[in-house]
């Protein structure tokens, strides 16, 4: 009964072709850019060459931009997805008064335009004296990631029986074996999906870290930067290299929730 | 003397236990003692308070006044993994990160028990409960209902609990599954001979299975009895609803003892039990038979026969006597009624079987 007819299963074939073409169309532009020999964007593009890809790696500040932007996404995520478990628990699970505001108050800042979020912690930052740099960054991330983090991760909870929490604690677990063999594993792979948005978007994120990393620089800064003022096909060498890393992330993050997957299944 | 005492301390006892939530007492004031390696079952609708009253006893919420002794120890204060009891959830509550074995072996893991020890014990668990060994590596997401509810009971009685609690464990299972674990369960507390502590809101489960079963409603036992005492002489209406299908009919009792049938006019006559004034009459549908015409049972109604239900084995049939009475009447299946439907008929029955309730009593 569910089973398209053939004109229109024709027409839904050409509209998804359509769609992944205009979304991944400038993304093959930008990959085809970077293996430009010329120094200058020409379509169609006369002569390949990977030379710009040599010049990336050989260059010290792109490597520079590269470590700040990792450690900063790295630690972001770190400390999100700690904040963001019990937010989520809190969210999601106990009930509590002025729960339901927390829970709105707490997604604001989800919804503010992150270049005004971003003037606000820069004004902030100067107010209490900090002096804008990669840790300053993080902690702007933070305030936009978290709340991302937590909705996902409290996505999971939502669905977490409290029932096993008192079965595992009437079964003799303490609070602390309670969480450990019980909460934590269960609520993993929505802890592992929170990781990997909140990396994913703080190595990603330009607005925040324009306003906040000061003399510090991430590759998207970088990006921005070489496009208004020098550009080279490093540029769209860097955001290749920079949309090869992300894919990276998230195809660990599909085998490991495969894995998972599979050990819940009783095969492995 | 100290001794015999000792051994007759029933191993649970509430004294005088409330819950209150928000000033309204969803168990209110209950003594109760519970013997040792009894199976013992409350029974109760929905808001009746017995799963609020179970939450109290494995430690899961503690009562607002009112003392329960375990063994003479009072426990108020112990929380639950301090306990030596422990439940079968109504979810059942299996941890769907484990294996079938990991969950058997949970309490013992908590405790620090040996693996290989542990593994034995699972093992032993599964053979007890018909689980096949192999299913010690299965994912519990991958079990049945019915294999999923052993695993859960197996899981309990790995904790080897002085008192095993169950909050409805069955409620969500098929009719003729239910069925079958029922009696299971009733020889898994003959193997074990440990205290069963049951929840149910079936009259007819709690039973199949217990030794006394206790009837809540509105935070109280309305009757606490063995299984015969509660169908036999059920000393409210509301007890006697609850078994099953009854008819009820509203009478009044008269002075000289006999009642007379507000709707139709009928006169009957009810167990003495009654005083005089408005009283409910229930008549259970297999107390009422067919008969040939007045005399052949103590009391008769006449109507017409409008259907008939077949229930296996056996039959029941509605009569309607008049156009606002309408009765139950349940015969074994070889008993069938050969006339036509909508002919006369005459139904009757003993008094001795049926049961008369003051109204206006608390139910």
């Amino acid at each position: 009964m569910n089973e398209i007819r053939r004109p229109a299963r024709w027409l839904y074939g050409t509209l998804i072709a359509l769609v992944l073409l205009f979304v991944y169309l400038p993304m093959m532009t930008l990959v085809m850019a970077s293996f430009s020999r010329s120094k200058f964007f020409k379509f169609p593009i006369p002569q390949f060459a990977t030379n710009w890809y040599a010049d990336v790696f050989a260059s010290l500040s792109i490597r520079s931009f590269f470590w700040t932007s990792l450690v900063i996404a790295l630690l972001v995520a770190t400390i999100a997805t700690v904040l963001a478990f019990f937010g989520a628990l809190a969210f999601a699970r106990y009930r509590w008064a002025g729960r339901k505001l927390y829970q709105k108050i707490l997604l604001l800042p989800i919804l503010f335009p992150q270049a005004v979020l971003g003037l606000a912690l820069l004004l902030w930052f100067s107010a209490i004296g900090v002096t804008p740099s990669w840790q300053a960054a993080v902690f702007a991330h933070l305030v936009w990631i978290a709340p991302i983090t937590t909705l996902v991760i409290a996505i999971q909870v939502y669905a977490f029986d409290p029932a096993m929490e008192e079965a595992a604690v009437d079964l003799g677990a303490t609070r602390w074996q309670t969480l450990k063999e019980v909460t934590l594993p269960i609520l993993t792979p929505g802890i592992v999906s929170g990781f990997l948005s909140a990396f994913l978007l703080s190595w990603a994120n330009f607005p925040l870290s324009m306003f906040s990393t000061g003399a510090d620089q991430t590759i998207p800064e970088w990006i921005s930067a070489k496009i208004q003022s020098g550009y080279t096909p490093q540029v769209p060498a860097v955001g290749t290299l920079t949309m090869l890393a992300a894919v990276i992330v998230m195809a660990l993050g599909g085998f490991a929730a495969w894995l998972h997957a599979r050990r819940r299944a009783g095969l492995a | 003397m100290v001794t015999t005492e000792a051994a007759a301390q029933p191993i649970l006892q509430l004294r005088a236990i409330e819950k209150v939530f928000d000033q309204f007492a969803a168990v209110d004031r209950i003594t109760l003692d519970i013997q040792e390696g009894e199976f013992f079952t409350i029974v109760g609708p929905s808001g009746s308070g017995k799963t609020t009253m179970v939450r109290m006893l494995v430690g899961m919420d503690k009562p607002t006044r009112g003392d329960i002794l375990l063994r003479g120890r009072r426990i108020n204060d112990v929380p639950a993994n301090r306990r030596p009891t422990c439940m079968v959830f109504q979810s059942l509550a299996l941890f769907p990160h484990r294996t079938v074995g990991q969950n058997i072996e949970f309490p013992l893991k908590i405790r620090g028990v040996d693996p290989a020890l542990r593994k034995k014990r699972a093992l032993e668990l599964l053979a007890q409960l018909r689980l096949p060994d192999h299913y010690y590596n299965k994912a519990v997401t991958q079990c049945s209902g019915g294999e999923r509810q052993r695993v859960a009971l197996a899981r309990a009685l790995a904790f080897d609990p002085e008192i095993l609690f169950f909050d409805e464990p069955l409620s969500a299972l098929d009719y003729k599954l239910r069925k079958v674990l029922e009696k299971e369960l009733k020889d898994i507390h003959r193997q074990t001979g440990k205290t069963f502590v049951y929840i149910t809101h079936s009259l007819e489960e709690a039973m199949v299975m217990s030794d006394r079963i206790g009837v809540m409603n509105r935070g109280r036992f309305v009757q606490v009895g063995t299984p015969n005492e509660i169908y036999g002489s059920p000393t409210t209406r509301f007890v006697s609803e609850f078994m099953g299908e009854v008819n009820i009919l509203d009478v009044t009792v008269g002075p000289d003892g006999t009642a007379t049938d507000d709707v139709t006019g009928a006169r009957y006559l009810v167990p003495a039990s009654a005083g005089a004034g408005p009283c409910s009459l229930v008549i259970r549908p297999e107390s009422l038979r067919f008969v040939a015409g007045p005399g052949q049972a103590q009391n008769v109604v006449t109507g017409t026969v409008y259907n008939e239900y077949l229930l296996g084995s056996r039959v029941q049939y509605q009569i309607r006597v008049g156009e606002k009475q309408v009765l139950l009447l349940e015969n074994l299946r070889d008993q069938r009624y050969e006339g036509d439907l909508d002919s006369p008929v005459t139904a009757g029955w003993d008094t001795g079987d049926s049961m008369i309730f003051p109204k206006g009593l608390l139910q």
